[in-house]
């Protein structure tokens, strides 16, 4: 099968995405300019995310080694939104950064593009090709101030750990390849109706626990709250959430199609992880004096939450996943961008100490209106987003009787009350005679800030009147089919 | 041919265990280089002497040599001469040199019974066969390593890039209450 003008149509976003960055590419060869290569990048996303309209007439699809469906129309929604968030912190956050600053752009159309293949890829090969596109463009995020100690440790720590992630995930898809002769996921599945047999099973808990690196489930997280705290403000920021989202969708595929992962066994492996992660990501983030470490343990507390979903794997999961992703991205990119818009423009290390933010209320009130609301989000209090995401989650557990998950997700919850409350508390203490760094003047209307105020009022929005969210939800979920 | 296989994949887990376990990094890429020869012997006795050639032209060729050069490059200087001699010793070499011999023993085995055809299973996969399959349905897999290609190109020469970013006047002081 050979590519048609159709498959072109339906790989639009894609190919948009990546003309972008050779564009930007050429533009850094002839002449450097941050605002014109911030805008160019812009334009693309923005592009390539009206693009998924013209996509939605031809969805669902099966080109050669991508597919064209629902959830990679869902997941491509979400990586777009936040390379857009991204892209527009990195303007802010690199406006003053001495060093060369545009090729932060042509990193973050990278990974985005990689973002892109990962959630829609139906072949081991895409997916692997796309890990790596994602991955790839990450180091260099990460290291991109690597004058500052911190920063070079993040990107080398994340180079070696996320090398050794794949080299399991290769590994993996090796032994499913020796045990069917097979490399698309349908074949796979296909091969594998009978019984997985020890060496499909053993394949597939490789490939979980090469996924599991970058997703940071718990036994292989020990990374992420370093990476976190030390990559710079909108690298960390992507990395927390279209990256996630990326994995997480295709993880979901992985689980969904694939009956290796049906196994009963895997099934409580998964479960177990799943407990596991979300008990130890809340009891780490007890005693961080980082926002930034904080926030890292949290994402990994949110994604044991969001492995329920991958536990039950039947009925509502899909819809469960996605609501929790859209709910978990919107309240994760609006808490980095206000760490990220106080250490903007960059001046060394991230203002991310909690510290940094004693007091922030009498000196920036929306700001820390904005940081409010996302802590109350991510800890899942009424009329927050992140209150429906762990509304269905709770209900999916329910309903198939995982009484040790929805044990699990309630303790974790109440853990994870104690300590956002606490940043929230940091955030209005009055300490008079504390000169801490702060974000611009007129943070308020740049772009970073108009984001990061509309992220919250998304947040609270979706929280009271969250119906158009899940009919989109479900309307990307009856593509699927 | 299973004879060969067989010994070619022994030979490069082992050669990979002395790139592991080899404390001097040059001692580590002899062995890595044997390793990877051990690789292509192994995909031409699988019937895929394109892919096997590649492993060698590719990697065993161009991409290895260059590294031990670099290596030795670096060590430049007084102590170079007795380094050398003391690197030269049979104990060193015989490991690599062991691996190698077998490679090479089984090569010629293989070669004097003189039945090119005789793989393992299946047809020989050929450069033509793997270059319709890439540039017809997994041309955008070509095209992704490009990108690839090209984000890996600009993270190395973005960090490798010696001079300091230039400090901004005015945020001075606050660099300073950050760090």
């Amino acid at each position: 099968m050979t590519l048609t003008l159709t498959h072109l149509v339906a790989l639009l976003p894609l190919i948009l995405v990546c003309v972008t960055a050779v564009v930007v590419m050429l533009g850094i060869a002839w002449r450097r300019h941050h605002s014109g290569t911030a805008f160019v990048s812009v334009v693309g996303l923005n592009l390539a995310l009206l693009s998924l309209l013209i996509v939605w007439q031809v969805a669902p699809l099966e080109t050669p080694l991508l597919a064209v469906d629902g959830l990679a129309m869902f997941a491509a929604v979400l990586i777009l939104v936040s390379s857009l968030a991204c892209a527009t912190l990195a303007h802010a956050y690199l406006e003053h950064y001495g060093g060369p600053r545009e090729e932060f752009y042509l990193l973050l159309l990278c990974a985005a593009a990689g973002g892109l293949v990962l959630a829609a890829s139906q072949h081991l090969a895409t997916l692997f090709f796309g890990l790596e596109l994602l991955s790839m463009p990450l180091y260099g995020m990460l290291a991109y101030t690597f004058h500052e100690r911190r920063s070079l440790e993040a990107g080398i720590k994340y180079l070696v750990l996320s090398a050794a992630g794949t080299a399991f995930l290769l590994f993996g898809m090796a032994l499913l390849y020796a045990q069917t002769g097979r490399l698309d996921l349908a074949g796979l599945s296909a091969s594998l109706v009978e019984g997985p047999g020890p060496w499909g099973l053993a394949g597939a808990g490789l490939m979980l626990v090469g996924l599991g690196f970058k997703l940071s489930i718990v036994p292989f997280h020990l990374w992420t709250p370093d990476v976190y705290e030390g990559g710079p403000g909108p690298a960390a920021t992507f990395l927390a959430s279209a990256s996630k989202v990326a994995v997480f969708v295709v993880l979901l595929r992985l689980v969904l199609s694939a009956p290796a992962f049906e196994d009963a066994w895997l099934h409580d492996l998964l479960a177990a992880l799943a407990l596991l992660t979300m008990l130890v990501g809340n009891l780490l983030a007890l005693t961080q004096a980082n926002l930034k470490r904080l926030l890292g343990y949290s994402s990994i507390a949110h994604f044991g939450y969001l492995l329920v979903a991958l536990v039950v794997s039947d009925g509502l999961a899909a819809e469960t996943g996605a609501v929790y992703l859209v709910t978990y991205l919107i309240t994760t990119l609006g808490a980095f961008g206000v760490v990220t818009l106080l250490s903007s423009p960059y001046g060394g290390r991230d203002a991310a100490g909690l510290h940094h933010f004693r007091g922030l209320f009498w000196r920036r009130p929306y700001l820390t209106a904005v940081l409010t609301v996302t802590m109350l989000s991510l800890a899942g209090i009424p009329f927050t987003a992140g209150f429906i995401g762990k509304f269905y989650i709770i209900a999916l557990g329910v309903e198939a009787e995982r009484w040790w998950l929805v044990g699990g997700i309630v303790v974790g919850s109440a853990i994870g009350l104690y300590y956002y409350l606490r940043v929230m508390v940091t955030l209005y203490l009055v300490e008079p005679g504390m000169q801490s760094r702060d974000a611009p003047h007129n943070w308020g209307i740049r772009a970073g800030g108009v984001m990061v105020l509309g992220l919250a009022l998304l947040v609270v929005l979706l929280g009271i009147y969250p119906a158009p969210m899940i009919e989109w939800v479900r309307a990307m979920g009856t593509l699927n089919g | 041919m299973e004879v060969a296989f067989y010994l070619s994949g022994l030979v490069a887990v082992l050669a990979t265990l002395g790139v592991v376990v080899s404390v001097n990094p040059v001692h580590a890429l002899l062995y890595l280089i044997v390793s990877l020869i051990g690789v292509a012997m192994v995909f031409f006795a699988l019937g895929a002497p394109f892919a096997g050639a590649l492993e060698i032209i590719v990697y065993a060729g161009a991409i290895m040599v260059l590294f031990v050069f670099v290596v030795m490059m670096l060590n430049l200087g007084e102590a170079v001469v007795d380094q050398e001699r003391a690197w030269l010793k049979p104990g060193i070499w015989r490991g690599p040199a062991v691996l190698a011999a077998l490679l090479l023993v089984i090569l010629a085995v293989t070669l004097w019974r003189g039945d090119i055809g005789m793989v393992i299973a299946g047809e020989t996969l050929t450069a033509k066969a793997v270059g319709m399959t890439l540039f017809g349905p997994w041309l955008l897999v070509v095209e992704l390593g490009a990108m690839l290609l090209l984000a890996a190109l600009v993270t190395a020469s973005h960090v490798g890039r010696l001079s300091t970013p230039r400090q901004t006047p005015g945020r001075d002081a606050s660099t300073k209450e950050g760090a």
